[in-house]
């Protein structure tokens, strides 16, 4: 939103290039911090081992190019980014990158890495001519708490490096349960960051939310109400901006609906309930049955292993009230599947406010240079570093909304979640900060602006208020005339 | 294969038959005055009539824990929920009629105390207000156990079930009270559900509670809803064959069970996977156990016919055989001045097992301390990196999670040891009895069989460790249960107070520099790091010391009473065989008469502990697989 912080941002890489340019490992540094900027987000999938993260990565891409599989199957950090025509690169640990030929078993890419071991391969990197990765560029991570613990540590040691920053802007977080480990991890991630920029930037997902209540198709209500615990335990709370619950699996299927699936869930709806209910009560009692007559052994397992148990449950349900088109179908799997506000909740948080995120990246990758290879010459560096970090209104906010997230701001309760509010907590857009609807007008935005800002320069001003509770009323006062700003702009210029 | 056995052509005595003995052994007993055999009896006969064979269920949460004993029982025992359902431990054993009950610690008991629990009963519809997260979240109601009892044929034959609250991730507070418990169960089912294969965590809780509880069975739940179950079982299996050999892996499905329950469909019970199961806690878990019981009771009654047959035998001796009698008197005392030694303290088994606890006391200390040390470093070492204020919370949340680790394998450790030196007390104690005389006082020799083939020991050391256990298990279960809880509870009591004081403190320095607050804080944070640890190890310092000085007192008691049972046989044949010389010809033939009938009586008995001992035997050596 803020062109000059970026654009600062830009220009401060571009300085410490001529400084630094006779340098080659310095300068690498500085070239990828300059790409970095120049590319779209980049978001990084982790959780424990067999969270479902390349299941997710699939839904999110509305593609199903990951290869996912019972037993651990990610081994290699795998980077997903947009390219106009296929391609996969391996990049080595030592030695030059080379091109993977192109492999795919139903539709699932398979990686042919020959004589090349996995633990020698630094990362892969897959162009792939997909629209939703336009905006943002996906890296899929060995699981952690795996029981190949070079695996769990390569994993750890990409997002949570512990002396340069990380190479992910943001995480989306996947656990299943809370547990011990998945605190851990977060805590480690937020802290090579948020050690310098104090700030949180990492969604939590509830993960295979249709196996919460054991496949029952109002397992994902229960789900829901896990979420919203954990939304508001106070150790996850500041580690991540949102729950969201999401059965990944049926996600990525519904978004790649195929005509055969379709027929073939239409003929299991056909059958009479009592049957129905009977052969879905385990797996392998579905893959033995014989009933529907049409339905071929491949096709069940292919169902089962599409849908899992939850997904069919739910399908045949649905066909009979009024879903029995395929597209319909598949869209309201979709919005069950609870992938809709993970994407609203990854574009309220992180899209909405990817240049300062990646600006961010980039200021601590340079101050990290300048602190451990410091040289004459780049005092005008440090000050420029300084002044951008200083002034750049996006930086404060999110500090402020780590602080009120963690150790708290002396207001009011009420006070307190309107600040958060309004520096952004629930999303960047102007309409997310005031808790109104996208549909609001410019007229009422800038009205219900007013009102805020009034209240906050009131609370201030107050004598009574904390003093350091003023550093963040001044924050939220600005946060305020930034949107007042923005909604009378567009009031004048009508759409 | 009963009919392999050549001792038993039928099949194994049961439980009712052996009381029968017992009984019958008391009767021999009760015309004496031998109160001593008449005590260890009435014990015997008490863990007859009441067997409790533990089998305790852990995993990490929402693996199905809970469920699984649901199913096991076919009752709604322990509260099950989509979320976190389990708060607080639940033991599920036989009781007619159903009831329920809560354990609730003594308000003015001391920690260590014996009397430490109150049973408190409930309605058995009101058990998950107490036991669940909702209706008690994170135990605030501070509960040591829930206890419900069911009329289930399953559990008729003295098994519990007990549920403990997930474990997520090592080093939590859960982990710790898991771990206590171990020792006091016959077994641990580990439970794991069929999404995934065994995580690190799992393997590592694994790896430390074997070391407690080396009796494990794996269970694979919710197997009806992941296709791949199959698949994730065989690498499961693989993983279980790295840690031990032949730990059984059972894939269950509790949701199949409870719903053939339900429409009576023995087709999809079969399916669940529990008749297996089932049938392995009772061949396998409790048949073990009841073997061991039965070894227990058959050696308990050998020991007891023994001791009467010697007496009998020398007063017959000496009727029959008057002019050796001197000789045999001679004898009879010398052995009786060595079962004499064996009681006082200068007797080797004494020392090890004196020596060996005030070792094993200071090794324990000594590891707690270093380990507890080492925690502090690093606490002070994080204090001096940041400022503490802001992260207090978390920093005293991992404080505790390193104490609770840093107890949990001074726990096993001690443990370990705790059992080397039961092992090795036996050891000397069989070594030293070996030495008693093998008497040949009279010349008709094969009247009196040698004394050496005395209760229990001669079959090495494992009987009287596995008996001391037993009694331990028996009479100081509970109560080493919930002990090392409480140092628990009272870590979790002191975590608050000093985040309060670290508040107070914070906000006090609040107004001075900027500098000096933070330098001060970390100074005060320091403080309270080391007045935290200060406290845990004085409490938990205590309370493992407390378990030891309670394992030397199981130990020293059980051989010092089997030293007296030999001390008063051999005291009573002598006076029995000095009677005996000066008895009137007349009164001697109805006496002989007597004395055989009595004989014919203990050796019958005897004779049939020997087969119960036999079959044991025969069956232990027998793949449990085989038993039907």
């Amino acid at each position: 939103m803020n062109r000059s912080t970026i654009a600062g941002a830009v220009d401060l890489v571009q300085e410490a290039l001529k400084v630094y340019g006779d340098d080659p490992a310095s300068a690498a540094v500085l070239e990828g911090l300059a790409r970095r900027l120049a590319e779209p987000l980049r978001i990084a999938i982790a959780g424990m081992v067999k969270a479902g993260k390349s299941t997710l990565l699939n839904a999110i891409i509305g593609e199903e190019i990951a290869p996912t599989d019972t037993g651990e199957c990610t081994r290699i950090i795998t980077w997903y980014r947009h390219g106009h025509t296929p391609r996969i690169t391996l990049y080595p640990l030592e030695g030059k990158p080379r091109t993977l030929p192109l492999k795919r078993v139903d539709g699932r890419l398979v990686f042919v890495l020959g004589e090349v071991r996995a633990s020698d391969v630094d990362r892969l990197d897959v162009e792939w001519p997909s629209p939703a990765l336009r905006n943002m560029t996906l890296i899929d991570t060995p699981g952690i708490a795996s029981l190949s613990e070079d695996v769990s540590a390569r994993s750890t040691a990409f997002l949570a490096p512990a002396d340069t920053q990380s190479e992910a802007d943001a995480i989306i977080y996947l656990m299943r349960h809370m547990h011990a480990a998945d605190l851990r991890f977060l805590e480690s991630f937020r802290d090579t960051e948020a050690g310098r920029s104090g700030t949180v930037n990492a969604i939590a997902v509830l993960a295979r939310a249709d196996e919460v209540g054991g496949g029952r198709i109002d397992s994902l209500l229960s789900a829901g109400e896990i979420a919203d615990r954990y939304r508001h335990d106070h150790n996850l709370r500041k580690l991540a901006l949102g729950v969201v619950p999401v059965a990944g699996l049926l996600a990525q299927s519904a978004r790649t609906m195929r005509q055969q699936d379709f027929a073939a869930l239409q003929l299991l709806a056909g059958l009479d309930r009592a049957d129905r209910e009977k052969m879905l009560l385990s797996a392998d009692r579905f893959l033995r049955s014989t009933m529907p007559e049409g339905l071929s052994a491949e096709s069940r397992a292919s169902l089962l292993g599409r849908y899992g148990l939850f997904g069919i449950r739910l399908a045949v349900v649905l066909i009979p009230n009024g879903f029995n088109e395929p597209t319909p179908l598949a869209h309201e799997l979709a919005r069950r599947s609870g992938l809709d506000p993970l994407l609203d909740l990854l574009d309220r948080q992180f899209q909405a406010r990817a240049e300062a995120l990646k600006a961010r990246t980039a200021l601590v990758g340079v101050e990290t240079l300048l602190r451990t290879s410091p040289r004459p010459g780049t005092g005008h560096l440090a000050a420029d570093l300084e002044r951008l970090q200083a002034n750049a209104h996006e930086f404060r906010e999110l500090r402020l909304l780590a602080t009120l997230r963690t150790t708290g701001v002396p207001l009011s309760p009420e006070l307190a979640a309107e600040a958060e509010g309004l520096v952004g907590g629930w999303g960047a857009a102007s309409y997310a900060r005031l808790g109104l609807t996208a549909d609001t007008t410019p007229g009422e935005l800038a009205d219900e602006a007013r009102r805020h800002l009034v209240r906050w320069r009131a609370v201030a001003e107050n004598p009574l208020t904390d003093r350091s509770a003023l550093d963040a009323c001044r924050v939220v006062v600005r946060s305020c005339e930034g949107v007042l700003a923005e909604s009378s702009a567009r009031q004048r210029q009508p759409a | 294969m009963a009919e392999t056995g050549p001792a038993n052509p039928s099949t194994p005595v049961t439980a009712g038959q052996l009381i029968q003995l017992v009984e019958h052994g008391l009767q021999l007993v009760g015309t004496g005055d031998r109160e001593d055999l008449r005590k260890r009896l009435d014990l015997t006969l008490g863990r007859l009539k009441d067997p409790s064979i533990r089998v305790i269920v852990v995993g990490e949460f929402k693996q199905g824990k809970s469920k699984l004993i649901n199913a096991l029982v076919g009752a709604p025992a322990c509260p099950v929920d989509d979320d976190i359902a389990t708060s607080v431990p639940t033991v599920v054993r036989y009781g007619d009629p159903a009831s329920a009950a809560v354990l609730t610690p003594k308000a003015d008991a001391g920690p260590g105390d014996d009397g430490i629990a109150e049973r408190q009963p409930i309605p058995i519809t009101e058990l998950p207000a107490y036991v669940s997260e909702k209706g008690n979240p994170g135990n605030s109601r501070k509960l040591l156990a829930a206890e419900v009892c069911l009329p289930r044929k399953i559990l008729a034959g003295g098994l519990s079930v007990i549920d403990s609250p997930g474990v997520g991730g090592m080093g939590s507070a859960h982990t710790l009270a898991t771990l206590t418990a171990l020792p006091t169960a016959d077994a641990m089912l580990l439970v794991s559900d069929a999404s995934q294969e065994y995580t690190e965590p799992e393997l590592r809780f694994l790896r430390q509670a074997m070391r407690i509880t080396p009796n494990v069975v794996g269970v694979l739940t919710k197997t009806d809803l992941y296709p791949d179950w199959r698949r994730v079982e065989e690498t499961d299996r693989c993983h279980l064959g790295t840690v031990a050999p032949d730990i059984p892996l059972f894939p269950v499905s509790s949701d199949l069970r409870l719903e053939a329950a339900r429409l009576q469909d023995s087709e999809l019970n079969v399916e669940s996977g529990f008749p297996e199961l089932i049938a392995y806690l009772l061949n396998a878990i409790v048949g073990q156990a009841q073997r061991l019981q039965r070894r227990s009771v058959s050696q308990d009654l050998l020991g007891v016919t023994e001791n009467l047959r010697l007496s009998l035998q020398s007063e017959l001796a000496a009727l029959e055989n008057p002019e050796g009698t001197p000789q045999m008197i001679a004898e009879l005392e010398l052995a009786k001045a060595e079962a004499d030694d064996l009681r006082k303290r200068s007797a080797r088994w004494q020392i090890t097992l004196n020596d060996g606890v005030s070792d094993l006391i200071a090794d324990m200390e000594y590891d707690l301390r270093n380990r507890l040390r080492q925690v502090q470093r690093e606490a002070e070492t994080a204090i001096e990196q940041e400022d503490p204020g802001p992260v207090w919370a978390e920093f005293s949340q991992w404080l505790e999670e390193c104490v609770a680790a840093a107890i949990s394998d001074t726990f096993v450790l001690t443990s370990e040891r705790a059992e080397w030196l039961a092992a090795q007390v036996a050891e000397h104690f069989a070594a030293e009895e070996a030495r008693l005389p093998v008497m040949h006082a009279s010349n008709s020799a094969d009247l009196l069989i040698p004394v050496d083939a005395m209760p229990g020991m001669d079959s090495g050391h494992v009987n009287p460790v596995q008996k001391v256990l037993i009694g331990m298990r028996g009479s100081y279960g509970g109560v080493l249960m919930f002990g090392l809880l409480t140092g628990i509870f009272g870590m979790a009591l002191i975590n608050p107070l000093s985040l309060g004081a670290g508040l107070l403190l914070g906000r006090k320095a609040y107004r001075e520099d900027k500098e000096a607050r933070l330098k001060r804080r970390q100074v005060e944070a320091k403080a309270l790091v080391r007045r935290q640890l200060d406290d845990v190890t004085f409490q938990v310092g205590k309370q493992l010391k407390d378990r030891l000085r309670l394992v030397q007192r199981t130990i020293r008691d059980h051989f010092t009473e089997i030293a007296d049972e030999h001390h008063r046989s051999l005291a009573d044949s002598v006076a029995a065989a000095q009677t005996a010389a000066n008895t009137y010809a007349l009164e001697k033939d109805a006496r002989i008469r007597d004395i055989k009938a009595e004989l014919k009586k203990v050796d019958a008995l005897h004779h049939a502990a020997e087969a119960v001992a036999a079959e044991v035997s025969d069956a232990a050596n027998r793949t449990p697989e085989g038993a039907q």
